[in-house]
């Protein structure tokens, strides 16, 4: 039970400090973005009343005379409500409905890629390590040229080689703007269809890493006593293998999963740029061009959530997989 | 947090191991050597020899050739003049936020890991949620309140630096952990040296491959975030670099227009620096963890078949182990066995006697076949003969074979048995996966009464199958060890030093468990230790071993009264004289201190 507390207490804390980073960062940058949203707003014909402007002064900060604390008490507020606040970009819709609109698309894409790359990562790595000194060693270095490949130019490769080459895979957008976003197979497919290449920049550009990983751990766990154990018991090798070795040698990989996490999630932000696809980092980088300073904070508020939700998530996982985490601390 | 695990924890190294810090020479250092000092000097001189990288002119995506080697972009500038000064941008700002992301990180991992206390609980859990707050989310946003004008290369590499030094402290953290208590640096904070002088003395130094590993994974952390940030137009204004460059690239339509010889460069510009640095990190991960190392493949040498298989000479016999020879087959090889002849009789005891290195744990494994590479069994054989008659050729098995044979035969209990139990599953899935092996047509329940049995067998409550390996103390652990080694009913047991790491009370019980088992059950046991009184206690014959030979072989009794080697002499002569009886397990005043014979 210890660690349970303490893992939601370290995701607390997390929590809190992203949300401090973010009341504090416009407020240490020069220029006065609130007095620009309130431009861009009045240009939109957007009604500049009272209640907005206050909104935006208590997320972005604005030479007024409350203090410091008792803003910060008010945005943690607004926060805990869910107010983020109204998108200039796309007045008057408030920031919570555009990230909602998009967010699914980037949850399932990211998701779904990092699962695969982990899965295939860790099998790989898993098999390499146990078959050391065979030609397989030779995969170990062709995985770093991939992992220092950056993502956005390997997705503007596979556009060129895949898509506008040999014309399997639309080069770009979410779906087939033709149809109606919808549950229906015609769509589901349409999404998958165009969701495979971002999803292959993805995977293809993180499996090394998870590779790598497994692969070092699997040759330490390979010269541990309960291997040699399990050998001499007589057990099958895929038992040894799966039960024995890899069963232990994951367990870094999934300790180590905040750090990968941090770069397939930069990663993908750049990859669904290159794919203009609808998901949440794509609408980061139009609230950038469009100086939507609400909409981005927002937004990364959101990332940053999702990323300790999947971190706790995992933590959560970690205990299961490793039965002494349960018991000390 | 959890630690990142035992890949980043070097073994012990004392203070003198500047040499062994060098990376050793191998293809993947020199090719990854060979990358970053073309693309360094490519970078540095190259600028040099090009031309001007803005100069518009007028023949927009000219393909490859002639003036220009790697042709034109949109407005007729010309790409490698483009690359070489992107380059240099490059390198510029991967330089500076290595240098500003590695001292951050042994800021707080060193700094705090080596102080301790509540300084290293604060370093640790800021670095922490530094870790898991998503840096590129946050340097677009810290980028995009920055005015465009006032976004330096300093500023860009300074926020890239203060999202990107966590993961490092978190590993310097662990490894400063695991050598603040080693004893030389115990040694210097006793003496009373200041603090800072022991990390930069004793601490900094050892760390130094780790602190270069972590260097290179900030360079390249850097040099891919930076290009991330310049395609999206957030990068630093003043500087043009590999991703500004592929920003150009991309708002230039060179994808649609196919002008694959402008956009494809500098990805490979990056991706091979990339590369090159990942290289050199294997070597120092290598030097980080030996394990790593490749192990070089070489055509096995066909095992000389000869002797031929003994036969049996009497039906007391159950194993011959005939002139085995082993070898670690590594750069200059060693003989690690060197013609070992043994017999081993139903239901005794042969103890095998000798120091660390002296070849009986190799000589142990080669038996079960379970030695691994570098380890070579280069001749002799060895034979079991099975209680009904059978005569099996153990080096002859094929891997099937061998893999019925081993445990259902001959069992093994392995050096440090503590470690010999999966940590993460329970002692019944433990004992139950032999079954579930050797014996598939076996019930689930009377899979379950036999690891009970077992278990009482050796004086463990059956109630302890569910438990993990962890909450069992090491005695309890040895048994649970021993049971499983009984599973099958074996002909043989191997024990390997199977208490030595256990305190002396312990070790009697257990010893006393395995002579009751061994009187019951009648299994034979090759027993292998350092502690010569020891075996006098407990074995029937005692054989002695000296860089890889066997140089005394008797009856115990012969073996204690007239050692025929000065070496056993000098082994016996090692510990105080013993008075106890042989078989009863008293020993004069405190055990022999084990350290005599190591």
């Amino acid at each position: 039970m210890r660690y349970y507390a303490r893992k939601f207490g370290f995701y607390l804390v997390a929590l809190w400090a992203a949300l401090t980073l973010n009341f504090f960062v416009p407020r240490l940058m020069p220029g006065n973005p609130v007095d620009v949203l309130m431009a861009k707003l009045a240009q939109r014909g957007g009604t500049v009343d009272p209640a907005a402007r206050r909104a935006y002064e208590l997320l972005l900060g604005a030479d007024t005379s409350e203090p410091l604390f008792r803003q910060y008490l008010s945005y943690l507020g607004n926060m805990a409500r869910g107010d983020l606040g109204v998108s200039v970009s796309a007045f008057p819709a408030p920031v919570s409905q555009v990230i909602a609109d998009s967010l699914p698309w980037t949850l399932v894409l990211v998701g779904l890629a990092t699962l695969l790359s982990f899965l295939l990562g860790v099998v790989l790595g898993a098999f390499v390590g146990w078959r050391r000194g065979t030609w397989l060693d030779g995969l170990v270095p062709a995985t770093t040229v991939l992992a220092a490949v950056p993502y956005f130019w390997l997705a503007l490769i596979l556009v060129a080689l895949l898509a506008s080459g040999l014309g399997w895979f639309p080069l770009m957008g979410g779906y087939d703007v033709v149809l109606d976003p919808g549950w229906n197979a015609d769509f589901i497919g349409s999404a998958a269809y165009h969701g495979t290449l971002p999803a292959l920049t993805i995977v293809i550009s993180s499996v090394g890493g998870w590779l790598l990983g497994m692969r070092n751990m699997m040759v330490s766990t390979t010269a541990e006593d309960y291997v040699l154990t399990a050998k001499a018991k007589g057990l099958k090798d895929s038992r040894v293998m799966i039960r024995y070795a890899a069963r232990n040698a994951v367990l870094p990989s999934v300790a180590g999963f905040a750090i990968s996490l941090g770069f397939v999630v930069a990663g993908s932000i750049i990859t669904e740029q290159v794919f203009s696809y609808p998901g949440i980092g794509s609408k980061l980088l139009q609230a950038v061009q469009n100086n939507d300073y609400a909409l981005m904070q927002g937004i990364f508020l959101v990332i940053t959530v999702a990323v300790l939700g999947a971190n706790l998530v995992v933590d959560l996982l970690y205990a299961v997989i490793d039965p002494r985490t349960r018991a000390g601390g | 947090m959890t630690d990142l695990g035992p890949a980043t924890v070097a073994p012990p190294r004392g203070r003198a191991g500047w040499r062994s810090m060098l990376p050793r020479w191998s293809p993947k250092l020199g090719v990854g050597l060979g990358l970053i000092a073309v693309i360094a000097l490519f970078g540095l001189l190259g600028p040099l020899f090009v031309g001007d990288p803005v100069t518009i002119r007028d023949l927009g995506l000219t393909p490859p050739g002639g003036e220009h080697p790697l042709g034109t972009t949109l407005t007729g500038q010309d790409v490698l003049a483009q690359l070489a000064h992107s380059t240099r941008g490059s390198l510029h700002i991967g330089l500076l936020v290595g240098v500003l992301a590695t001292l951050l990180s042994a800021l707080f991992g060193i700094v705090g890991g080596y102080v301790g206390g509540v300084v290293d609980e604060a370093f640790s859990l800021f670095s922490n949620v530094m870790l898991v707050i998503p840096g590129l989310p946050l340097v677009i946003v810290v980028s995009a309140f920055v005015p465009a004008d006032q976004r330096g290369s300093w500023t860009v590499a300074v926020v890239l630096a203060i999202t990107g030094w966590a993961a490092s402290a978190r590993v310097l953290r662990a490894q400063t952990l695991s050598l603040r208590t080693r004893d030389y640096v115990a040694a210097a904070r006793v003496a009373g040296e200041k603090p800072w002088r022991v990390i930069a003395v004793e601490v900094l130094p050892n760390l130094l491959p780790l602190l270069a590993s972590q260097f290179v994974f900030s360079v390249v952390y850097a040099i891919l975030s930076e290009a991330g940030l310049s395609f999206l137009g957030l990068g630093a204004s003043n500087s043009s670099t590999l991703g500004t460059m592929l920003y150009y690239a991309q708002n230039g339509f060179a994808l649609q227009r196919e002008a694959w010889w402008w956009f494809v460069p500098p990805g490979l510009v990056i991706a091979l620096f990339g590369c090159g640095l990942a290289l050199v990190n294997f070597s120092i991960d290598e030097i980080i963890n030996p394990g790593l190392r490749d192990i070089p493949r070489r055509p096995r040498a066909e095992a000389v078949r000869e002797p031929a298989p003994a036969a049996r000479t009497d039906d007391d016999v159950v194993l011959t182990v005939d002139r085995l020879s082993v070898v670690y087959q590594v750069d200059t090889p060693v003989h690690a066995v060197k013609d070992v002849s043994l017999t081993l009789r139903r239901g005794e005891i042969l103890g095998l006697a000798g120091e660390s290195g002296c070849g009986k744990t190799t000589l142990a494994y080669a038996v079960d076949r379970l030695h691994r590479p570098p380890a070579e069994i280069t001749g002799g054989s060895v034979t079991f003969h099975d209680r009904d008659g059978e005569d099996v050729d153990v080096l002859a098995l094929r891997p099937e074979e061998l893999r019925a044979f081993r445990w259902s035969k001959l069992s093994v209990v392995f050096q440090g048995a503590m470690n010999a139990l999966n940590p993460v599953i329970t002692v019944r899935a433990q004992l139950e996966d032999v079954l579930i092996t050797h014996r598939p047509g076996m019930s689930r329940a009377a899979r379950r009464a036999r690891c009970e049995e077992v278990l009482r067998l050796v004086g463990v409550d059956p109630r302890r199958l569910g438990s993990f390996p962890h909450e069992l103390s090491g005695g309890m652990r040895q048994r649970v060890v021993i049971a499983m080694a009984l599973l099958l009913d074996p002909q043989v047991m191997i024990m390997d030093e199977p208490t030595t790491a256990l305190d002396v009370v312990v070790q009697r019980g257990i010893l006393r468990e395995i002579m009751r088992l061994r009187d019951e059950i009648g299994f034979a046991v090759l027993f292998i230790t350092h502690d010569l009184p020891l075996l006098l206690e407990l074995a029937d014959r005692i054989a002695v071993m000296k860089d890889g030979e066997i140089v005394e072989h008797g009856p115990a009794e012969q073996v204690h009264r007239e050692p025929r080697h000065p070496y056993t002499r000098r082994l016996l002569d090692s510990f105080p004289s013993l008075t106890g009886e042989r078989g009863a397990f008293v020993r004069s005043g405190e055990p022999a201190p084990s350290g005599g014979a190591r």
